[in-house]
């Protein structure tokens, strides 16, 4: 069923001049009137029950640091515990390239099919302070 | 009718039939690419966004910035119309198509929904930088595809990193290169290599580290190349040594693509082949738009 819409419709509109794309989900608003907006960062579930606390800021802070040096990302652009490497463009070289950052900066060596499993940065920080615990 | 449901439908304008395309020939791979420059158009983009499904529209949402948006796009649009094209007859509307992942987590074409059709045994694998994004598509042989930006710099020393994770004889030919350059090219071409037969595996990176098999040019050969797993033999109660045994089930192609980037392409190799170089078919592509056939081609 072919449909004319017209422009006026609640998602930006871009002149075909610019090739951005502006994304956005829209927001929905109930039958009464009320307004409901989502979050739209979804919060990721941890997959493992995690009996040690969770990585330290200080830790968290410099796995972000390396992360953008690794992507070469602004020093604005926002990562933080839950940021996913893939959300932030990072391939698999990428990933290697963070864990070999990461293994010179807290002096570890981490076994390859732990790293592997590192999605996100709150993972990377835990593994790392775990290897450290074990070191001394 | 729920407003959701009112945006969707507003949005779904007809878009043209897509073309439909004949199946790959045994051990023939067909790899598709898209440039993102070349697709601008902002209407193109929006059709293209209507023929994901909800959690493939999720993961472009979550994607951080504009551009790596339109690449998460342009990769879930390619995987879907190319596939949707190979159908006997006529393509099917891509919207339908499902996907489900291997329990290694690789993901592949779900065909319940065809229940009643003869299903040609399609096998894909995607890959993409910045600037490329590819599909690499055979029939009845799994398939891994990788590509690396040629001018990609590695932020490590390169042989540092090969020492850390490439395989002793591999370590050993990228140290005999002088040229930094080359070296670095070099180390680049073997990482392509060696993750499109981790990826044409589909068991996972853990199933196949990289220090555990070599990948080498074939001596003689134009773009032949040959993998070696290393594996440790005791050769009596005190020594153990590491000897390279040669693997006959997978074959590799090394090409250029858009003169911009190397692509490795790996499939599993049918006994019945003699030896013969993997045959590939290579075209530029924007879904709905145009194909563009790749006739020269650099194998390396």
């Amino acid at each position: 069923m072919a449909t004319q819409f017209s422009a006026s419709v609640s998602m930006q509109t871009t002149s075909l001049a610019m090739t951005r794309i502006s994304f956005q989900k829209p927001a929905l608003i109930s039958n009464h009137g009320r307004t409901l907006s989502f979050n739209l960062r979804r919060s990721i579930p941890t997959r493992r029950l995690s009996v040690s606390c969770a990585a330290k800021p200080e830790t968290i802070e410099k796995v972000s640091e390396i992360v953008k040096k690794q992507l070469s990302l602004s020093k604005d652009q926002k990562v933080v515990a839950g940021t996913k490497f893939a959300e932030l463009g990072a391939d698999s070289l990428d990933t290697v390239e963070i864990v070999m950052g990461l293994e010179e900066e807290f002096n570890i060596q981490m076994a390859e099919e732990k790293a592997q499993k590192i999605a996100t940065v709150e993972q990377a920080a835990e593994l790392i302070e775990e290897l450290m615990k074990e070191k001394n | 009718m729920h407003v959701m449901t009112q945006m969707q439908q507003s949005f779904s304008m007809e878009l043209p039939s897509l073309v439909p395309l004949q199946l790959p020939s045994r051990m023939e791979t067909h790899l598709w690419y898209v440039l993102p420059n070349e697709v601008k158009s902002t209407s193109l983009l929006k059709q293209f966004y209507q023929l994901l499904s909800p959690p493939e529209k999720d993961k472009v949402l979550q994607m951080r910035g504009d551009d790596l948006k339109k690449n998460a796009l342009l990769a879930r649009t390619l995987v879907r119309t190319t596939i949707a094209r190979y159908q006997k007859n006529h393509a099917v509307d891509p919207r339908t198509l499902m996907f489900k992942k291997n329990m290694y987590g690789k993901p592949e074409v779900d065909w319940q929904n065809y229940k009643n059709c003869n299903n040609p045994p399609l096998h894909f694998n995607i890959s993409h930088t910045d600037s490329l994004i590819a599909c690499g598509v055979t029939v009845h042989v799994p398939v891994g595809i990788d590509v690396e930006d040629k001018e990609r710099k590695i932020k490590h020393d390169v042989l540092a990193f090969a020492e850390r994770f490439y395989s002793p004889d591999e370590v050993k030919f990228l140290s005999t290169i002088p040229d930094a350059e080359v070296q670095r090219k070099e180390f680049i071409k073997l990482w392509t290599l060696k993750e499109a037969y981790v990826k044409a595996l589909g068991k996972g990176f853990s199933a196949a580290p990289f220090n555990t098999f070599t990948i080498q040019s074939k001596a003689g050969t134009q773009g032949g190349y040959n993998l070696c797993k290393t594996s440790e033999m005791s050769v009596n109660s005190l020594e153990k040594t590491k000897k390279c045994l040669c693997n006959e089930e997978w074959k590799f192609a090394l090409l250029e693509l858009a003169d911009s980037h190397y692509a490795a392409i790996c499939i599993e190799d049918d006994q019945d082949s003699g030896g013969a170089p993997m045959k590939v078919i290579v075209r530029k592509t924007i879904p709905f738009v145009e194909d563009e056939l790749i006739s020269e081609n650099k194998f390396l």
